[in-house]
This record gives structure tokens, sequence and C-alpha cells, in this order.
């Protein structure tokens, strides 16, 4: 067929496929942050409530007028939670699902997953910024703070995940776990992994954009279809992260007996538990603590685990 | 034939969401029934920390007149469809309420579970309405107008003098001051209002910030003192620490309540910092010791204790943050906030009654003994008012019938020492340390600090020449949240005149 | 044919990346506030980023995106503070000099104009499936490493260096400390 028929073709599948993911991987977080929150707080709940009560929720949302505040940078304002969420799609585009179910792959896929996930620290100081409030505007530039502390341990380790690869392409690095999962073979990746993307995700202990300190931070002025898209998009790019740690670090589509799409969403559901556990036992640290941390513990770590890659790499590749 | 499907289509949506949990932003006054928590513990209901995402503005006591300005801008901030409903003691003096549309609830003293069930569902019921448009959303109550208008006087339309004067819809233009590098940069004065979520209730601090560091707190009064009055305090009813001042009370039932309060402090601090299912849990507890001791209370705390310490959490987002030194507080009866600097003050060594049970006051590492932690800090604050509320409980099982009080005895209070005669409370005497200790803390570690303080500012009034609110330092905006100003940057108070802009900049 | 509609699609989408890229850059001066200016130059190097992928260089066309999100956001922060109307609510003029510079500007894309069409390009054959990425590797650790590699060390000292400067520790003690100025000393006999 033509070439511009292909690629509609493809556009399409991306726009359904991710689209479906996405949605199917928010209303999870909503579900299991629910879950998760009751086991701990000991209160018993009944799971049709914990899976009814995220759509109500979101229905109230949507019923909510959105509220203006004085002289915002309306425009902006608007799109941020929309461009949060393009983004979380965006990056679960290079992830591949299984070898049948992926997109053409995309040669430089974790360059392509940085660049996006780069990108999410414009969206959310955009988006304190533009409500022309003060606390949301701390928000913002907390996480500017943030943001550029946790970028280069992530890039870093997925860095690591890649060199036994020899490939940029995450479907190659799947591939390349058949020996053995790279949360076996770089012991130090997964753990930065999740830190850093917590950071990315503002969620739990690194959630300073939209702390409960500022009384929501960026959040704190939404109401209405606009919070419930910010909402939407924080947990999206939750449930991205999550997958790229599942297929940098936990061998993606591989596995015995269940097909490999299903193997690709049991392992970003555990490492979704996982984060959603650590929001919820783990406080809010200190901003400045997490900076000095991140530079002077996490990026460290992350080059002792390139070297300590690179260095079986090189050992494999002589033999 | 479009448009009514569409509203049935509304109309399913709406009674669809009408099930999800009831948004609440509360409003707190004097009088709050203690009840407020066994609200926030119910599935069907969730406190949200902002009004613009609440549905129902509950407010919960009566509200001076001090916070009525602030109150109608909390209401206006709410998003439509919205409502009102006034759960108060006291029904009868409507002169406390700024809302001419809301529902007035009696509340019951004594706080029986099936009044919170009604009220519960009668939030729900309202919610509901709203959302089915079977009820109005209630109108705006302040004019969403500027502070002043515009009117360019420069030859590119700016205002006033030059190119750096002039005041744009009456918010001035950000001036700039020295930051902690030497910078010059700029600054913002906030008046961050009474009810902001994670402040104690009633707290107005006007606070000048550079970034996200607080440069200037100042406590412009007590919004809780009506103004003429004679900063008499405001207690909560049935207080049992009130009523040990007057009469005897049973040890258990002192201690019981003063375990209470700390799980509740607790409770808030957690939320504060993130752990809103800890907090939940915590305040659980605290709700299980309204009426009397359950058997297992003192396991799930110390199962709480433990949990706390192990992860660890809590620790780092509190160490080092808000240290006193013990010189400060040394004598002044202020309770948990000394013992936590290592100090041993407890109003409880000197009763015979406590001595019986073998009393030995709770207290942190102090100065001068080895510790790898800082001394008197919030960390060492929240690990106090858990150890205590731990060591009350483990009293108020074994004190049988001893009572204590009555006698014209200073008694230890959950925040100090208190007693018959007039002095400054606990809450005053803090709330008198917060300018000093707020100066150059990042904002995250000043509201871990305030909240580590556990200041209740219904009983500051009673400090001596507590001054009632003075007006905000800069016009703030209608229909926005308390303590905005204009952006431009950071917009500043105050003119600027004497402030030598370099032209260079230009 | 296949390869006829590839070379129509990839045109196409060079020729709208080429014109975002310069409609996005002068919308950079004409915005008011800072923040979009700061962000509409971003979206020009996101499109130039676009071209940089369609040209096979996969990897620096991604890399230049995720560079510039921070880049850009820091300039934001550049701008805001150091402007004294950095949202554009005062309505002001905000270009200076913007005759001499529209002069210059105009000057420069004849230049570089001349400089494309009459400027004579050696002539290379396009390689069919390159992969430039490892070629770009084979670059960076081959013949160019000592230059790549001194100056990534150095820019990691320097953003080190940076932060340890910004930390909590300012420069007249810690915050704790509430790190203020300490009062100046009066000689004795002077007065303040």
């Amino acid at each position: 067929m033509s070439a511009p028929a292909g690629v509609l073709r493809v556009l399409s599948l991306a726009v359904l496929g991710v689209g479906a993911a996405l949605l199917g991987g928010v209303y999870a977080v909503a579900v299991l942050d629910r879950v998760v929150g009751r086991a701990i707080a000991r209160v018993p709940l009944r799971l049709i409530d914990a899976a009814v009560t995220p759509a109500r929720e979101a229905g109230l949302l949507l019923l909510q007028r959105r509220t203006v505040t004085e002289r915002p940078d309306a425009v902006v304002w608007a799109l941020a939670p929309a461009l949060l969420g393009s983004l979380a799609a965006a990056a679960l585009v290079a992830i591949p699902l299984s070898p049948a179910l992926a997109l053409p792959d995309i040669r430089s896929g974790i360059v392509y997953f940085g660049a996006a996930m780069a990108m999410v620290m414009v969206a959310v100081y955009v988006h304190g910024w533009s409500a022309n409030s003060v606390f949301p505007l701390i928000g913002a530039y907390r996480f500017v703070a943030q943001a550029l502390s946790y970028e280069m341990p992530l890039a870093l380790v997925l860095i690591a995940a890649a060199l036994p690869a020899e490939s940029l392409s995450v479907s190659d690095i799947v591939r390349s776990q058949t020996g053995a999962w790279n949360v076996v073979r770089q012991p130090l990746g997964l753990p930065l992994y999740l830190i850093a993307g917590l950071g990315l995700a503002f969620w739990g202990p690194l959630d300073f954009p939209d702390a409960a300190d500022l009384a929501g931070g960026t959040r704190a002025e939404l109401s209405g279809a606009p919070l419930l898209l910010w909402r939407a998009a924080r947990s999206a790019v939750l449930v991205a992260v999550a997958a790229m740690g599942a297929a940098a670090f936990l061998g993606g589509w591989l596995g015995p007996w269940l097909p490999g799409a299903v193997w690709m969403v049991l392992k970003t559901i555990a490492l979704l538990v996982v984060l959603l556990t650590a929001g919820h036992l783990v406080a809010r640290v200190r901003l400045e603590r997490f900076v000095v941390v991140a530079w002077t513990v996490l990026i460290p770590l992350a080059l002792v685990d390139i070297f300590v890659s690179g260095l079986l790499a090189l050992r494999g590749a002589g033999r | 034939m479009a448009g009514s499907r569409r509203a049935t289509l509304r109309n399913a949506l709406a009674r669809f969401a009408a099930g999800a949990p009831t948004r609440v932003f509360v409003l707190e006054g004097i009088d709050a029934p203690d009840a407020l928590d066994v609200l926030q513990l119910r599935p069907d209901i969730t406190f949200v920390d902002t009004p613009r995402s609440a549905t129902v503005l509950l407010v919960a006591g009566r509200l001076p007149e001090a916070m009525h300005e602030p109150a109608r801008r909390a209401h206006d901030a709410m998003a439509e469809p919205r409502a009102t409903i006034w759960w108060t003691l006291a029904p009868d003096d409507g002169a406390m309420l700024p809302f001419p549309d809301a529902t007035v609830v009696p509340a019951q003293p004594n706080g029986s579970p099936a009044a919170i069930v009604t009220l519960a569902r009668m939030l729900a019921r309202t919610q509901a309405e709203l959302l089915c448009a079977a009820r109005p959303s209630e109108p705006a109550l302040l004019a969403d107008v500027d502070p002043a208008p515009w009117r360019g006087v420069g030859p590119y339309g700016q205002g006033g003098a030059g190119m750096t004067g002039g005041v744009p819809y009456g918010r001035p233009l950000a001036g700039r001051a020295p930051d902690r590098d030497g910078l010059e940069l700029d600054q913002l004065p906030v008046r961050v209002g009474p009810f902001f979520a994670p402040f104690p209730a009633g707290l107005v601090l006007d606070i000048t910030l550079q970034g996200d560091v607080v440069q200037e707190a100042i406590v412009p009064g007590n919004a809780f003192v009506a103004s003429g009055g004679d900063g008499s305090p405001v207690r909560v009813t049935g207080d049992a620490f009130h009523a040990a001042l007057s009469e005897p009370v049973r040890i258990a039932d002192l201690e019981r309540a003063r375990a209470r309060h700390h799980l509740r402090w607790l409770a808030r601090m957690l939320r504060v910092h993130g752990l809103d299912a800890l907090g939940h849990r915590t305040l659980a507890l605290a709700a299980s010791l309204a009426d009397s001791l359950p058997r297992g209370a003192l396991g799930d705390v110390g199962a709480l204790r433990r949990l706390l310490e192990r992860t660890r959490g809590l620790g780092w987002a509190t160490a080092g943050v808000g240290v006193i030194d013990p010189r400060l507080v040394t004598g002044r009866g202020l309770g948990p906030v000394a013992r936590a600097a290592g100090l041993s003050e407890d109003a409880r060594i000197d009763d015979a009654a406590y001595d019986q049970l073998g009393f030995a006051p709770v207290v942190q590492e102090g100065a001068g003994e080895r510790t790898r932690h800082a001394v008197g800090d919030a960390r060492a604050r929240w690990r106090q008012r858990l150890g205590e509320a731990m060591q009350s409980l483990e009293l108020a099982a074994r004190a049988g019938d001893r009572r204590t009080g009555g006698e014209g005895r200073p008694i230890e209070g959950v925040r100090g020492r208190s007693s018959d005669v007039t002095r400054d409370s606990p809450s005053a005497m803090l709330l008198a340390l917060l300018p000093d200790l707020l100066l150059g803390q990042e904002w995250g570690d000043a509201v871990t600090t305030i909240v580590s303080l556990d200041i209740d500012v219904r009983e500051a009034g009673r400090a001596p020449g507590a001054a009632p609110l003075s007006p905000p330092p800069a016009p703030q905006p209608s229909g926005g949240m308390d303590g905005m100003a204009g952006m431009a940057g950071m917009a500043a108070k105050g003119d600027h005149t004497e402030h030598d802009h370099a032209t260079g900049q230009m | 044919m296949g390869r006829g509609g590839d070379r129509v699609l990839s045109d196409l989408l060079f020729w709208v990346a080429g014109a975002a890229a310069i409609v996005t850059a002068w919308r950079v001066f004409r915005a008011d506030s800072m923040v979009r200016a700061a962000y509409w130059l971003m979206a020009s190097f996101v499109a130039v980023g676009v071209v940089l992928v369609l040209l096979d260089a996969d990897f620096l066309g991604l890399v230049l995106l995720l560079m510039m999100a921070g880049e850009m956001t820091i300039m934001a922060v550049f701008m805001v503070m150091f402007m004294m109307n950095p949202a554009g609510l005062n309505p002001m003029m905000m270009v200076h000099q913007h005759r001499t510079s529209i002069v210059a500007g105009v000057v420069a894309f004849l230049g570089l104009a001349a400089v494309g069409l009459f400027g004579a390009f050696p002539v290379a054959p396009a390689l069919s499936a390159p992969d430039t990425t490892a070629r770009l590797g084979r670059e960076l650790l081959g013949d160019s490493m000592l230059i790549f590699e001194t100056a990534g060390v150095a820019l990691l000292a320097t953003m080190i260096g940076a932060i340890a400067i910004a930390s909590g520790s300012g420069r007249y003690g810690t915050a704790a400390d509430g790190s203020v100025e300490p009062p100046a000393e009066l000689a004795s006999g002077e007065t303040p």
C-alpha cells in the first residue's frame, strides 16, 4: 500500500493503542491508589467501591465549573494538563507491549523517552506559572529544582540498561534480557530508576509541586474538568514511568507460560504498586535535602552503575 | 431533540456522580464541634485542602468578625455548583455568620454518632442536589472588580511616573530586596489567611517571601479576638483539662484525652507531609479514644510508632527543621515543646497521684547529650508527642479510679502548664516565637515548624494585649484565595519610590 | 510508488517544520510575557529537532529536544528574575531598538540566503541507511574524545559547583540560622 496510507495506519494504531493503554493505566492507578491507601490505613474496603468511585469522582469533576483566577495566562493554563497528558502518551509510544503488539520501533527509544519526560518540567512549570497565584507559583519553581536534579540519574540508569543491548531501542533492551533481567545484572538500576521516576511523576515523597503544605500547589486553583485532566495526566506519567521500568529492568514481555503482553501488564502493575506504596508510606522529603542527595549520592551511584554495566558488556563482548 | 438528549445524559451523569464522596472545605471557627474528625473519617466525605474544588463549604462553629471577609473570599473561591452548611453549637447567634444562604445544622455538645451520620447524609444530599441542579448554586458574595482601574499615563501606555512607576489594577510592581546570598531578588508579601489548610485553625501570618524562602513572618493579630474585646480566651467546652482546674477528675480520663489530642495532632502532621493513609489511621485511633479506652489501643499506637520509625520518611522530613533553643523555652511551661528540647518540665511530677503510678516524664535528648540528631527540632517534637501518647495510654490503663486536680495547682495540659492564674497560654508564647523561628526557612520547612508546634490560636487570645486582626497589607483580590497578590513577577506591597531601580536594567 | 510517497511525506514534514520554526521564532519577539517568549523559542527548537530527525540524525534531534526543555525553562526563570514586567501585565513597549534589529535581521537573512543559493557546496551522495548514532558514538570516542570528555567533565563539575553554591547555606550562614546579613559593626566614635 502507498506510504501515506501506511503512515496513517500506524498513526491511528498509535493513537488508539496508546490512548487505550493510557486510559486503562490511569484508571488502574486510581483504583490501586485507593486499595493501597485503604490497606495502609487499615480501613476495610469493598472492591466494587474501589472500582467505581474513581469514575464517580471523575463525573463529579466534569459537572463542576472551572474556576477563573485574576488575569491568568488563560491559553497556557488550559493547555498545560493536555501537554502533560500528551507527553505521557508520547513516552508510552516508545515502550513495546510485546513483539507482536508493538508500534514500529524507534531507533533511539531511550533518548525519545528522555526527551518526552524532560518536557514534563515545562508542562508543570507553565501550569504553576500561568494560574497567577502564589501557591501554584511556588510549586512550579520547586518542580524546576526537583526536575533538574532527577534528570541526570534517570538518564544515566537508562543508558546503563542500554549498554548490554548495544542499542538505544527499547525492544532491543528487552531482548537483551533473555538471559537475565537487568534488575539482576544491574542491582543499582531499578532502585535509582524508581526514585527518579517518583520525582518525574511528582508522586509521594517527591510531590513538591502539588504538595499538601502548599494547599495543593499547582492544582490549588483548579476545579472541574481541568482538575480532572491534570490528575489524569499525572497518573499517566506514573504509568509511563512504570511501563519503562518494566521494559528496561524487569524484562518486558519475557516470561514463561503467559503471553508477552500479559507479562508486560503484570510487571507494570507490580511497579505501580511499589510506587504507590512508597507514596503512602514515605513522607514528602525536604526539597533541599533531595537536591543535595540527588547531586552527591544518586549521580555517583548512577555512574557506578554505568561503569559496572559497561565492564560486564565489555567482558561479554570480548568472550 | 439533541438538547433533551443532552439533558438526560447530564442527569444520568449527575445521578452517577452524586455517589462520589462529598467534597467539603471546612472553615473552623470558635466552638468547632469536636466530632469534626469523626466526620473526616467517613468514607463518603473528603475534606479537600482548597475551596476551589469543593462542593460544600462546612462552617464548623462560629466565625468572629475578623474572619468574615476571608470567609466570604473562601466562599467565592469555590467552584459552582456550591452550597454552605453551618454546623454550630449556638445556631441562634446569626450575627456570627457572613453567609445568608447557609443551611444551619445544630450540633450536639456530646457529638453522638447518630448526629454525625445525619450531618454526613445531609452533606451528601446537598452535593447530590447541587449536581442534579435540583438546588441552585449559591451566588458570589463579593463583587468581581479590580481594586483600582488601570489608567496609562506614560508614553507607551504604562501608568505612573516614568517606566517603573504605576500601579496596574491596584497591584504594585515588584520591589526588590537583598536575599540570603546578597543578591537583589523580588519580594512578595502574602497574608496566609485564617483558613489555610496546613495551618492551625485561625492562624494568620503576614509572610514576606523571596521565592519560597520566608524572609519575614509577622503575626498580625489574633482573628479570634474581637475588635474592642478584652482578649479573653475562647475555649472548647467540655475540656477535661479545664475541668481539672476546679474539681478532681479521673486520671484515666485526663490521660485518655491527652493521648487523643496528641494522636489528632499527629494525624494532622502526617497529612501535611503527604501521608494521607497513615493520617487516616492515626485519626481513627484518636477517634476510638473519644469515650473509652479500647483494649488494643496501646498496641495499635505502638505499631504505628514502629512503622513511622522504620520507614524513616517522617524523620527525613523533620530532622533539623525548626530547631528551638532550649534556653528560649526553659521554665515557661511549654509542655511537649520543652520536653522535646530535652528539658524535664512537667506539672505532673509534683502530683502525688501520678507519683503513685510511678510517673516519669518522657523527654527527648537534650543539649549536651551525645546524639546525632538536632536538639529540639520538629522530629523531636513528633517523637515526643507520640511517646507521650503511649505513656498516657499506659497510665490510663493502670490508673483505676485515682483522681487529680481541683487543688488550685497547675495542671499539665496538652500544650503545657495551665492554671487558674491568668498568664500567657502556651500557644501565645509559641506564637511569639514564630517570627524568629521562621526567618530564613523554606516554605516546606516553615509549614513543618508551625505544625510541629501545635498552636491553638483560640487559646492564644489569653495573652494580655493580644491584638485583634489588623487589615491586610496589600489590596487583596476578590474571587481568589486568601493571601494572593498580583503577578508581574512578584508584586510587592507599599510604594517603591524609595527603591532606586537601576536604569542599566533597561 | 512507495519511495515516492515517502519522499512527498518527508518533504511535506520538512516544509511544515521549517515554517513552524520561523513563525514561532518570530512569535518570540511579539510575546509580551517572558515565559511565553521562552517557550515560543523552545517550540522553534522543537521544529528544528524535527528537521534533524528527518535528516536521519535522530539521536541529535531528540537530544536537542531533551536539552531545550531544560534550557528554555532556565531561561524563563532567569527572565522572570531579572525583568521588571515578566508577565507582560504592565502594558509597555517590551522591545528596544527594534528598527536596528529588524535591519540587522534582514541583512543577516540576505547574507545567509546568498550563501545558501550561490555557495558551492561539496557533492557527496547520501548514505542509504546510515546508523548515525553509531557513527556519532565512534566519532565521540575516537578522534574527538579528548574535546568531548574534557567538556563533559568540566560541565558536570560546573553544575555540581553551582548546586553547592545555591544550597541552603547562603552567603551569611545556613538557612536554619536565618542566613541574614550580620549588622554592620561600627568603629568607635562612628554613628550610623
